[in-house]
């Protein structure tokens, strides 16, 4: 009879080990970015493919605290619709744990209302609209990237440090165009291009947007011939941004400098297979190629998970310049996964959204904390950017031959901006 | 509203007449697929996209720019031609909005095709040919050969439609459908010969964008809603009606972004559209049906 019990009371223990093994059930990510249509080659593949290194990284390592990673991705088609269609799919068919990704603001800010109206959790990899957040106190959504008001602050930032030293001017006598795409990563940018702008004195001389489907810039361009910037501050995505290039050369626009903000402009290798050295000291914001920082002043660690992350990219891809778009999705997805899920399953018991949320309001990585340099740390519950990363950074980058420097802040910088344009310049006043 | 009168408005109103010469040559392919066949070609801007790719990497593989372009226009003919037998035929009898849902399938069908084959990236010849400078106004010779390739294919299509036995079959048959075959006109033939016609022109307005717009699958997106609302502006059908509307289209969209704002042209111009279709649902010279 002894026997008997302790075979049971056995049989019982090992069922209860099997099944705990059981409960480290797999973790499932709704991984949401365009793999077709013009925003495909704006970034957002290249982002997708960050996240992907990142979540193959992690399972290499054995997964986080036993769960693998499993990815289910989706293709929104470079469509508002199809973004949310398919973030509905996931959750409610597909029953994914969070929703992850996305590239294009326009899909993200409904998205996220969306999403978090229906208290499920969202981590945002890639799209930058300040407008995601701004006065909504979403609870269950949280980025740890920069949002557009900082692409805005640091092109402004960087003119008028160099304002006197560079284009010897003072910042109110420099002129100013911005023109921009008309969805939300267009308009918040812009927006915030000239209410900094306008902080430093600086003259807005033109202003205006356009759909990124405009199959003609040329009267725009004309405009801005009319106002003679010396800068002019691009936020745009693709086909819009080569098409304005092109058609400004066409049409003998000269400026000072031009400074995109992301996007198109962060696809170098892609613009210079197009224009060639017309695209030669174009100035660029965006959170900053992790590949570009000097590991030497990021935490331990972080340089080799960057040649990694660069290794795998060009191995994938074939490519020579790896984008910040791929960075990204790389870092973004390492984040939470290193940082916020492991916290959720052994400080909040398990990865329902509401651990999550409460997981990712602990975060507090300093500055240097990961591989794109910035820390994290997000706008808690009730203030205007709730869920926002209060750490991040924007830097403004320069092509200079084929390279990217990073020329603002200058406590980062690899190189000092060549500005304004060199004579001989295709766009050189 | 920032409407100055000044040497940069007449630099962007003549900009918007050299847009209408490309806009015109692609509205006169459509309108005649439609006037002869009475089948809208809603995929006819993936056609476009097709003779694209094919001139790209025909010159990509070392073929000259020239014969890459007559490579991509007999391309596309043939594929007008393809796209008539598998896909129009079999549809001429059904009503028009099966028709209209076959030629979408077209549509999407192509789209996914082109990104499964050629990639998402954006894809250029990195051909220029500099710009001409005239009283401080400035134009790409891109766009002035543009609008004079236009030009010429429309004057060829009109000597071709009124002054060959084929041309003016197919003006016969554009007239009546049910008499023509009975005059022992093949009507087959006419809509095979008309298709191809209808392509070529695709193929030619291909070879002429490739020069100015980056190669995408998507391409069709920012051209083919445009198309279609001249040819519907101009009356679906009539190749002058289409050939008006786009300098009208073109022009709205030049001065509209003038004096206001890029995207307020394109809206003035869809708004103008809306007005003309409730006062004459026709178009301008669409004829009564």
């Amino acid at each position: 009879m002894h026997r008997v019990i302790a075979k049971l009371s056995l049989s019982a223990f090992a069922g209860l080990l099997l099944g705990g093994a059981a409960i480290a059930q797999d973790f499932k990510i709704g991984n949401i970015y365009d793999q077709t249509g013009p925003f495909a080659a704006g970034g957002s593949k290249a982002a997708s493919i960050g996240a992907k290194i990142a979540i193959d990284m992690i399972n290499e390592r054995g997964g986080v605290e036993g769960h693998k990673i499993i990815a289910i991705n989706a293709d929104a088609q470079s469509k508002v619709d199809v973004a949310i269609n398919e973030a509905e799919r996931l959750l409610n068919e597909q029953k994914v744990d969070l929703i992850m990704g996305v590239y294009s603001s326009a899909q993200c800010v409904p998205l996220a209302a969306k999403v978090d109206a229906a208290k499920k959790f969202f981590w945002v990899n890639v799209c930058v609209s300040s407008a995601v957040f701004k006065n909504k106190n979403l609870q269950y959504v949280f980025r740890a990237n920069i949002h557009s008001d900082q692409y805005g602050e640091a092109s402004c930032s960087f003119i008028n440090e160099w304002a006197k030293s560079k284009f010897g001017k003072d910042p109110k006598d420099l002129k100013i165009a911005i023109i921009y795409e008309d969805g939300p990563y267009g308009v918040g940018v812009a927006q915030a291009n000239e209410a900094r702008c306008k902080e430093f004195g600086m003259q807005i001389v033109h202003k205006e947007s356009y759909s990124a489907t405009a199959s003609d810039l040329s009267a725009m361009v004309s405009k801005l011939r009319r106002a003679q910037p010396d800068i002019i501050l691009h936020t745009g995505y693709n086909p819009d941004i080569t098409l304005f290039l092109r058609q400004a050369k066409e049409a003998g626009l000269k400026f000072q400098a031009l400074i995109g903000h992301g996007a198109g402009y962060s696809q170098i290798d892609k613009l210079y297979e197009t224009f060639k050295d017309d695209v030669n000291y174009l100035l660029d914001v965006d959170p900053v190629p992790a590949q570009l920082l000097d590991a030497k002043k990021l935490a331990p660690g972080l340089g080799d998970l960057t040649a990694e992350m660069v290794k795998r990219y060009k191995a994938e891809t074939g490519a020579n310049e790896v984008p910040p778009h791929t960075s990204m999705g790389f870092n973004q997805t390492w984040i939470f996964l290193t940082d916020v899920l492991p916290r959720a399953i052994k400080k909040y018991g398990g990865y329902d959204p509401e651990a999550l949320r409460k997981a990712a309001l602990d975060t507090d990585i300093p500055i240097g904390g990961t591989i794109q340099g910035y820390g994290v740390k997000f706008f808690p519950p009730g203030t205007p950017m709730a869920g926002q990363n209060e750490r991040s950074i924007a830097v403004v980058m320069q092509f200079v031959d084929g390279k990217t420097k990073v020329v603002w802040p200058s406590a980062i910088s690899t190189a000092e901006p060549i500005v304004p344009l060199p004579k001989g310049h295709a766009y050189a006043k | 509203m920032d409407c100055q009168l000044d040497i940069f408005f007449l630099e962007a109103v003549l900009n918007g007449l050299l847009l209408a010469g490309l806009l015109a040559l692609l509205a006169l392919g459509l309108n005649l697929i439609f006037g002869v066949i009475d089948v809208v070609w809603i995929c006819y801007a993936e056609l476009v996209m097709i003779g694209m790719y094919g001139i790209y990497y025909a010159h990509k593989g070392g073929v000259p720019l020239l014969l890459a372009a007559l490579f991509g226009i007999l391309l596309v003919a043939l594929a007008g031609a393809v796209l008539h037998q598998v896909v129009i035929r079999p549809v001429l009898d059904s009503a028009p909005i099966n028709q209209l849902l076959v030629t979408g399938g077209v549509l999407f069908f192509l789209q996914a095709a082109a990104t499964m084959a050629f990639g998402v990236d954006f894809r250029n010849l990195g051909i220029r040919f500099g710009s001409i400078t005239l009283a401080d106004m400035s134009f790409s010779y891109s766009r002035i050969i543009t609008f004079g390739v236009a030009l010429a294919a429309m004057l060829v299509l009109w000597l071709f439609l009124s002054r060959t036995y084929v041309g003016i079959a197919i003006r016969a048959i554009a007239q009546d459908r049910q008499i023509m075959p009975l005059m022992g006109v093949d009507q087959r033939r006419i809509y095979l010969i008309t298709s191809a016609i209808g392509g070529g022109l695709a193929g030619l307005a291909a070879a002429l964008m490739v020069l100015q717009y980056d190669i995408y699958p998507q391409i069709g997106l920012q051209f083919g809603p445009l198309i279609f609302m001249i040819c519907v502006l101009g009356g679906l059908g009539s190749l002058i009606g289409g050939f008006v509307a786009a300098f009208i289209i073109s022009e709205f969209i030049a001065i509209g972004g003038s004096c206001f704002a890029t995207e307020w042209g394109y809206a003035i111009a869809f708004l103008f559209f809306m007005v003309v279709i409730f006062i004459r649902p026709q178009g301008l010279f669409g004829g009564r049906s």
